[in-house]
This record gives C-alpha cells, sequence and structure tokens, in this order.
C-alpha cells in the first residue's frame, strides 16, 4: 500500500509512516496527555489547600490522583512530546527522507496511543493504580494492599506502562539504526545537529534503561496477574524492586531531560547568533553523563538497609554526575556572553529552563549525600527539586515547540501571545515549585501537613491554577496561529543553522529534491544519478545495492494499514489481561491453594478479548510479514561505526542487546533473591536435571539446523532450507513437550508458581524462555510457509540469518538457565 | 560464512561443553563445579555468538554494543548483590 490519503482526511492518519507524520500524531497526543496530568494536579493541589484535604477528594481518589499525575507526566507526556520532536526533526537534521524502519515507527506510535488508552480506562476498572509512580514493592501487589490497590485499574496500569515501554523499545530500535547508518554524506558524528545528539544519547540510554524496566514491569504484571510471589514476600522483594526500578528509574531523568537540552542548544546557537561555546567538550560531556547515569541509581535507596560502602561510593558518582552538567551550563551561559541575544518566545523559554535547571540541579546535591538524605527523602524537598528539573526540560520543550511551530505548520505565532505566555508561566512556575522548598517537611503523597506550611501550599495551589492557564495562553496561542498566523518563510530565523531550516514550511512528503550531502563540508542537493558517478561513495553496501537502492529510493512507501491493526490488537489483549487474575484466584483455590488476587469478580469479557485481541493479533502480524513494503536504506550515507551490517541486521541486533538486558535482569533477580535469602538455602525446584540437560541437547541442535537452514538458502537449495527449517520447528516442539512435562509433573505434586518465592521464580524464569520459544515457533511458521507459498529467502537469504540471531539468542539464554536452575 | 564442516564441530564441542557442565555437579566440589561451569557457560555463548550469530564477521560496533548489554547485566546484578553483603 502506498497512496498516502490527503493530511485532510482520517485515514492518512492511521495509515501513514511517514515520520512526519508520525511526528505529528506524537505531538498531539503528548499535549493530551500533558492536559490529563495537568488536571490531576490541579484536583490534588486544591485538596491540598488546607491540612487534612478540603474534601474534594477521597484518600483513595487523592492517591489515584497523585499516581496518575506522575505516571502520566513521566512517561505519556515527556518522553512522547520528545519522541514526537526527533520522529519529525532527525531525519530532517540528518539529511535522511524517513527513519530506517517507517512501519515499525508507526507500530510504536500505535503502542504509545493503546498504552495511554489502557491507563484512561483504568480509572473506570476499580480505580486506577495508587500507589505512587515509582510503584514500590511490596504495596504494588494485592497481597499488602487487598483494599487499595487490588483493582483491575491497577492491573491495567501496570500493563499500559508495559506496553508503553513496548513501544518505545520499537522507537529505540528504530532511531539508532536510523541515526547511525542514515546520515548524509560527509555528515560524521561530531558534526550532527546537537539536538540529534542529545536524542541519540537518549535513544542509547533508553535501551538499557527501559529494558530493566520492561523487566521489573514483567515481573509485576506476573505478581498481579499470575499471582507470582517476586514482590509479596518478606525475602527482600522491596530491594528487588528498588534496584530494578531506580536502574531505569535514574538514567530516565535524563532520558527526559536530554532532548529538552538538546533543544536549549539549538535555539541558544539560534537566537544568539553564535555557535555553541565548547561544543565538542558539550557532546563529550553529555556522553559522560549518559554512562554515569547507569552508576548512581543506589542514591534513591539510601534509606534503605544496603550496605554503608555502597552508599558512600553512590554518593561519589552521584556528585561526580553534576560536574559535566557544569560544563554544558557554562557553555549556554558563555554562548550568550559571546553572541548577540535576541529575546524570542523559544529563546525566553530556553533561558528560563535554563535558570529554573540550575536551581532544580543545585537542590539536587543536597540529596545525593547520604547524611542530608536521611532527612530530605520523602518530603516536599524531593518534590520541589524534582519538578525543578523535570518540569525545566518541560520549560525547553515548550521552547522547542514555539522554535518549531512554524516549520511544523507553515505558519507564524504571535510574539506578544508567547511572550506573554512565557510570562504567565515563569511566574506560575515558581509560585507553584518554589513554596515547597519552603514547606520541605510536609511528607509527600499525603494531604496532611502542619499548619505552619498552609501557607506555602496555598501560594503553590494558587501557583498551580497559574501555571495551568499558560497552558491555556500556549494552545489559544498556536490555534490562533494555525488559523490566522502569517505564512511562515523556509527559515524564519535568522541564525539557525540545521538542515530542516533548507526545506519549505512544512517540508514535502519526501523531504528533499535532490540528496542532501555534506560532502564539501556544508549542505547542498545534489542529483542521485550525478552523484553515483561523481565519486560519491556508499560506506560498505557496495555499488551494486548502491543502484538498488537508489532506483528503489524513487518507490518509498508511506502508507499501511497494518501497524494500526496491530496496535488495536495489542489494546484488546492487554485489556483482557487486565481481568484475569480472579480466573487465577479461582483456579488456585479449586486446588486447596489461599491466595490474594484483586477484588473484583470473575468477569468472561476479559477471557473474550484476551482470545480476541490474540485473534487480531494473528491476522494482523501476518498481513504486516507479507505485506511489500519499500523503505529503501540509502544508497549514500555516513554508517560509522555500524557500516556493513545492513539496516534490518543492525536493528536485530539492537533489539537483541535490549532483550540481553531484560533477561539479564530477570536472571539477575533470581541471583540477588538467591543471595538474599542465603545462596545454599534455596530450594531447587525441577524435580531432575536430566529435563535440562535432555532440552540443552534440543536447543544446541536446533541452533544447528537453523544455520543449516542459511547454508541451504544460500545455496537456494529449497528442499534442504525445508528441511532444516522444518526440523529446527520440530527441535522446539520437542523443548516445549519436555517442558510441559516438567511442569506437569510440578502441578501434579500441588506444586504451582505461587507456592514460594522460590518457585514463582522457576516458573517465571523458564516461562519467559518459553514463552520467546514459542515466538521462535511462529516466526518458524510463518517462513516456512513463505518458503512453501513463494519461494521465499532463496533469492535473499537475509530473514533466515535474522531468524537465526534470534534463535540462536534463545539458546544462549538456556545456556545460562540450565545450570542456574538445574545444577546450582 | 564459515563453512559447513566448522558449523557441525562447533556443535559437536558444544554438546561436549553442555554434558561437561552436567559431569561438573556429579563428580566435582560444588564450588569447583560453579567455577568450571561459569567458565564452560561463557565459552559455549562465544561460541555461539561469534560463529552461529557470525559476530565475529559484523562490525567490531556491535560486539561492543552487546558486551554493553551483558556489562549492564553484571553491573546491576552484581552492584545490587554486593549492596545486601
Amino acid at each position: 500500500m502506498s497512496d498516502l490519503p490527503p493530511m485532510t482526511s482520517v485515514k492518512r492518519w492511521l495509515v501513514t509512516t511517514n515520520h512526519k507524520d508520525v511526528g505529528i500524531l506524537y505531538l498531539g497526543t503528548s499535549m493530551f496527555f500533558l492536559v490529563l496530568g495537568g488536571l490531576m494536579a490541579l484536583l490534588f493541589r486544591t485538596q491540598l489547600w488546607v491540612p487534612g484535604g478540603t474534601g474534594l477528594l477521597s484518600g483513595g481518589e487523592f492517591n489515584q490522583a497523585v499516581t496518575a499525575h506522575g505516571l502520566l507526566m513521566v512517561f505519556w507526556f515527556l518522553s512522547p512530546v520528545a519522541t514526537g520532536f526527533a520522529n519529525y526533526f532527525v531525519p530532517l537534521q540528518i539529511g535522511a527522507k524517513d527513519l530506517a524502519f517507517p512501519r515499525m515507527n508507526a507500530l510504536s506510535y500505535w503502542f504509545y496511543l493503546a498504552s495511554g488508552i489502557l491507563i484512561g480506562i483504568s480509572f473506570f476498572q476499580g480505580g486506577t493504580y495508587a500507589g505512587g509512580w515509582t510503584m514500590y514493592a511490596p504495596l504494588n501487589v494485592p497481597t499488602y494492599t487487598p483494599a487499595m490497590q487490588a483493582t483491575t485499574g491497577g492491573n491495567a496500569t501496570i500493563l499500559g506502562l508495559t506496553l508503553f515501554v513496548i513501544s518505545i523499545t520499537v522507537g529505540t530500535v528504530n532511531f539508532l539504526v536510523t541515526i547511525h547508518r542514515s546520515r548524509a554524506e560527509g555528515l560524521g558524528l561530531w558534526n550532527m545537529p546537537m539536538f540529534t545528539w542529545s536524542w541519540l544519547l537518549t535513544v542509547w540510554m533508553m535501551l538499557f534503561a527501559f529494558a530493566a524496566l520492561l523487566a521489573a514491569l514483567l515481573l509485576l504484571a506476573t505478581d498481579r496477574l499470575f499471582l507470582t510471589q517476586y514482590f509479596a514476600t518478606e525475602q527482600g522483594s522491596g530491594l528487588l524492586w528498588a534496584h530494578l526500578f531506580w536502574f531505569f528509574g535514574h538514567p530516565e531523568v535524563y532520558i527526559v531531560f536530554f532532548p529538552a537540552l538538546g533543544i536549549m542548544f539549538e535555539t541558544f546557537q539560534t537566537f544568539t547568533g553564535r555557535r555553541l561555546v565548547g561544543r565538542k567538550w558539550v557532546i563529550i560531556a553529555m556522553v559522560l553523563v549518559a554512562v554515569q547515569s547507569f552508576l548512581v541509581w543506589m542514591h534513591h535507596m539510601f534509606l534503605t538497609t544496603i550496605n554503608l560502602e555502597i552508599k558512600t561510593l553512590i554518593m561519589a558518582t552521584t556528585i561526580g554526575i553534576s560536574l559535566p552538567f557544569d560544563l554544558m551550563v557554562f557553555a549556554l551561559i558563555y554562548t550568550m556572553v559571546k553572541g548577540r541575544v535576541r529575546f524570542t518566545t523559544p529563546f525566553l523559554f530556553s533561558l528560563g529552563a535554563l535558570v529554573l535547571f540550575i536551581l532544580g540541579g543545585i537542590t539536587g546535591v543536597f540529596l545525593g549525600a547520604v547524611v542530608l538524605d536521611y532527612e530530605f527523602r520523602g518530603t516536599y524537598w524531593v518534590v520541589a527539586h524534582f519538578h525543578y528539573v523535570m518540569v525545566s526540560g518541560v520549560t525547553a520543550l515548550i521552547a522547542g515547540l514555539y522554535y518549531w511551530w512554524p516549520k511544523i505548520t507553515g505558519k507564524m505565532y504571535s510574539e506578544t501571545l508567547g511572550k506573554l505566555n512565557f510570562a504567565v508561566y515563569f511566574i506560575g512556575f515558581n509560585l507553584l515549585y518554589f513554596p515547597q522548598f519552603l514547606a520541605w517537611e510536609t511528607p509527600r503523597r499525603v494531604f496532611h501537613y502542619a499548619e505552619g506550611a498552609q501557607i506555602y501550599h496555598q501560594l503553590s495551589t494558587v501557583g498551580a491554577f497559574v501555571f495551568g492557564a499558560s497552558f491555556i495562553i500556549m494552545f489559544a496561542t498556536f490555534v490562533y496561529s494555525f488559523l490566522y498566523g502569517p505564512k511562515a518563510p523556509e527559515n524564519p530565523w535568522e541564525y539557525s543553522r540545521t538542515a530542516e531550516w533548507a526545506v519549505p514550511s512544512p517540508p514535502p512528503l519526501e523531504n528533499w529534491g535532490g540528496r542532501p550531502s555534506y560532502a564539501s563540508g556544508r549542505l547542498e542537493f545534489v542529483e542521485d544519478s550525478a552523484a553515483a558517478t561523481d565519486g560519491g561513495v556508499a560506506q560498505g553496501e557496495g555499488a551494486a545495492a548502491e543502484a538498488v537502492a537508489s532506483h528503489e529510493e524513487e518507490h518509498a512507501d508511506h502508507a499501511s494499514i497494518w501497524p494500526f491493526g496491530i496496535g488495536i490488537g495489542m489494546f484488546v489483549f492487554f485489556l483482557g489481561l487486565t481481568g484475569i487474575t480472579p480466573y487465577l484466584v479461582q483456579f488456585a483455590e479449586a486446588r486447596g491453594h489461599s491466595v490474594v488476587g484483586t477484588a473484583d469478580d470473575p468477569n468472561i469479557v476479559y477471557p473474550a478479548l484476551v482470545a480476541l485481541g490474540l485473534a487480531i493479533l494473528g491476522y494482523t502480524l501476518f498481513k504486516f510479514g507479507v505485506e511489500q513494503f519499500d523503505a529503501p536504506e540509502m544508497a549514500i550515507a555516513e554508517r560509522w561505526p555500524f557500516g556493513g551490517a545492513g539496516n534490518t541486521k543492525m536493528g536485530v541486533w539492537v533489539f537483541l542487546a535490549s532483550d540481553v538486558v531484560v533477561f539479564g535482569a530477570v536472571i539477575g533477580a533470581f541471583v540477588f533473591m538467591r543471595l538474599h535469602a542465603g545462596w545454599g538455602n534455596w530450594e531447587t525446584i525441577p524435580f531432575a536435571s536430566w529435563p535440562g540437560l535432555l532440552n540443552t541437547y534440543v536447543l544446541l541442535t536446533s541452533s544447528f539446523t537453523v544455520i543449516m537452514a542459511l547454508v541451504f538458502a544460500e545455496r537456494q537449495n529449497k528442499k534442504g532450507l525445508l528441511g532444516a527449517m522444518g526440523a529446527t520447528l520440530l527441535l522446539a516442539l520437542t523443548f516445549m513437550g519436555v517442558k510441559a512435562y516438567e511442569y506437569g509433573y510440578k502441578f501434579s505434586i500441588g506444586e504451582y508458581w505461587w507456592t514460594s518465592l522460590e518457585h514463582s521464580i522457576y516458573f517465571v524464569t523458564t516461562g519467559l524462555h518459553a514463552l520467546h520459544v514459542i515466538l521462535g515457533v511462529l516466526i518458524a511458521l510463518f517462513m516456512i510457509y513463505r518458503i512453501m507459498s513463494v519461494d521465499a529467502y532463496l533469492e535473499d537469504h537475509r530473514p533466515v540469518e535474522f531468524f537465526g540471531l534470534y534463535w540462536h539468542f534463545v539458546d544462549i539464554v538456556w545456556v545460562i538457565l540450565f545450570p542456574l536452575f538445574y545444577l546450582m | 560464512m564459515a563453512d559447513v564442516r566448522t558449523y557441525s564441530l562447533i556443535y559437536v564441542v558444544l554438546l561436549v561443553l553442555g554434558t561437561g557442565k552436567f559431569a561438573f555437579f556429579e563428580f566435582l566440589t560444588y564450588e569447583l563445579a560453579l567455577a568450571g561451569t561459569i567458565i564452560l557457560a561463557v565459552v559455549k555463548v562465544l561460541l555461539i555468538a561469534g560463529y552461529y550469530q557470525h559476530l565475529l564477521e559484523e562490525p567490531r560496533a556491535i560486539s561492543y554494543m552487546m558486551g554493553m548489554a551483558v556489562f549492564m547485566v553484571f553491573l546491576l546484578t552484581i552492584a545490587a548483590g554486593y549492596s545486601i553483603q
């Protein structure tokens, strides 16, 4: 499907895979969640008007509003709005026509939307999750909160977040491949625009950090849906969750802030008319922060029982991470000093962001010190610091909205309204958050506080409404601009330097007339045919690939309905999953076990939705798989350091890197819990080690048959290919058969996944591996169908190789699981 | 890409190493078996990744990326494990 309907058509927005359209979808949807999260904040700020609450909200409703506000703002607004900018502008800034995998890009968006709708629905399923956005254990499982959060809506929140993380993972793979393999000729990494640099580092952090969160959420979801015991025991559950969550959570601060920082760099350069001072050092500082962000997570755990030695070490790394930020702040200040500032609306917001970030950063240093953290932890000091950092990021993101608005819409906005917007925003922000420093002794997440703090809370609440009003002004400014604003030129900002300003506003569908090139040291547009003959060098793909790709680029597709269909399938499937806990409770009770699940009674709608979702997924994924969709690789591009791998292959590897962290975190959870219990005190669950050894032989053999499938595909031997793939399939089914026998034996003696922590860990970890095997079986079945029906993979054997990469990874995981669960 | 003979040879080595892990826990002390199993597991992973997934033939950056992912897992597991000692 390649015809893209006009932008005025609803169908356009359902089928589009174009990066600019998807960017607009992300931006629009994230704005919706900004408003929703903001309304939650206004609700609980009103409740906080007097100590003990005004009565506007009940205790449970207050908890829900606080939790939903945090989750919506951190996950459904902050990252997606940055993703929207990145979708729209990163391909433009690097000289690409689109992202590497346009359909996957659309899929990311539909998963994001579906996850957000799940959160919306959660309010109507007995109440949304109410345990705070950090979802600390053991308050995140029904056992410890039977009357409070054990709602189906709580399940929906956790599953919604899980789907959101899946969306992020798909997007991460896409952006990493795109930025590393689709840069215009001559655009080395050092010369990439600062926003693209910030986004590149963001997605690298996302790759590892969100994988850890996915692992944590998978374990939490199995606890809530299937009644496992990860976070329901007194054997280290709280510490396990804190480690997994904050291993993600601290990098998340930079994941959220880096795109904002990138916008600050861009706007400071544009509106001071000067190149960023110390540009190279700023990039190095950002890289340092990205690395260090994974070395500080335990400063969120200073009040737990982790030992003093590690607290001291983490205090040092935490103080250390402020140093690269100092460099960036001074670079921005010095850029202003050296340049000539023009106080446009985007610059004002960026400058405001810098001021707020400095205050947020300084107040965070207090929390990085172990002794001070003992005092400040869990108070409004944390709330105020956190918002000065995160919402300073929002401030810069709004700068981005104003900065790029003319490019996206082709309309100029009113500077007067924009400046009014900034004034109200800045006053509202400080009136809202600064008093919270003064009321710092107030414990967070409760509406009971000392009467002496009332004046600060009332100022804060007034500030919240002023701050909220600033967004009404912002939306009004944009609506007015869209309807009545003058037409924007190609480049309305005199000193903007990046490539998006070299094309019309808004940019055409294909972005460029000619091929962008920086080979001469400046941006030029050259004809493809000329480039192929005048010495343009394709990096690592060879001349034949150049010719094919340059021919195919003319036929790039921009429309597919199947990402939308898969999104619907996932939504229905996940919605169904939210309500299956009561059935698991029934199942356990029928076997004489007493377990705690969600409060609701069984409802047949939910299992029906699970079945329907799976059916939709099966159909749409199949159609997605057989659809002819051309998204050609750029013939001539800078690809360091990933030249020579091919886009899809690199994508598979990036996905596997993410999966390494997911599986690694799940296995790490086992190691941690066993260490916590005492290594030798652990009960081995498998009834014997021989089934594990047998399955080792089975999987190793299947790895061999997969590699033989590749050999046969290369030789264009259809029978051999079919035989090898068929053998792989049979071996995978054999593996599952042995696993079923093992599980069946445990069930026959009355042992299930909820029986003990050891049982939970065994069933979940091996079950997650088995799920990977099942997915492999489905892919193998599809490939066999394609070989039989259209002689697939004989001309182009690469999909067999990609499947092999996945299958060997599944084998590698078993190499680790076998000794861990069967021998040790 | 390696040839069929190399793939077959590696397959046999993998089977032997897999059996070795099992044998260690039958015949050695727990600590020795633990250490030996970790070594065998690392060798097996490297063989599969290097030859079956052809990591040796890919751009070095992919190996670094996968190494980084493994490092993240060890960082999380070891630091978390140490924090409760």
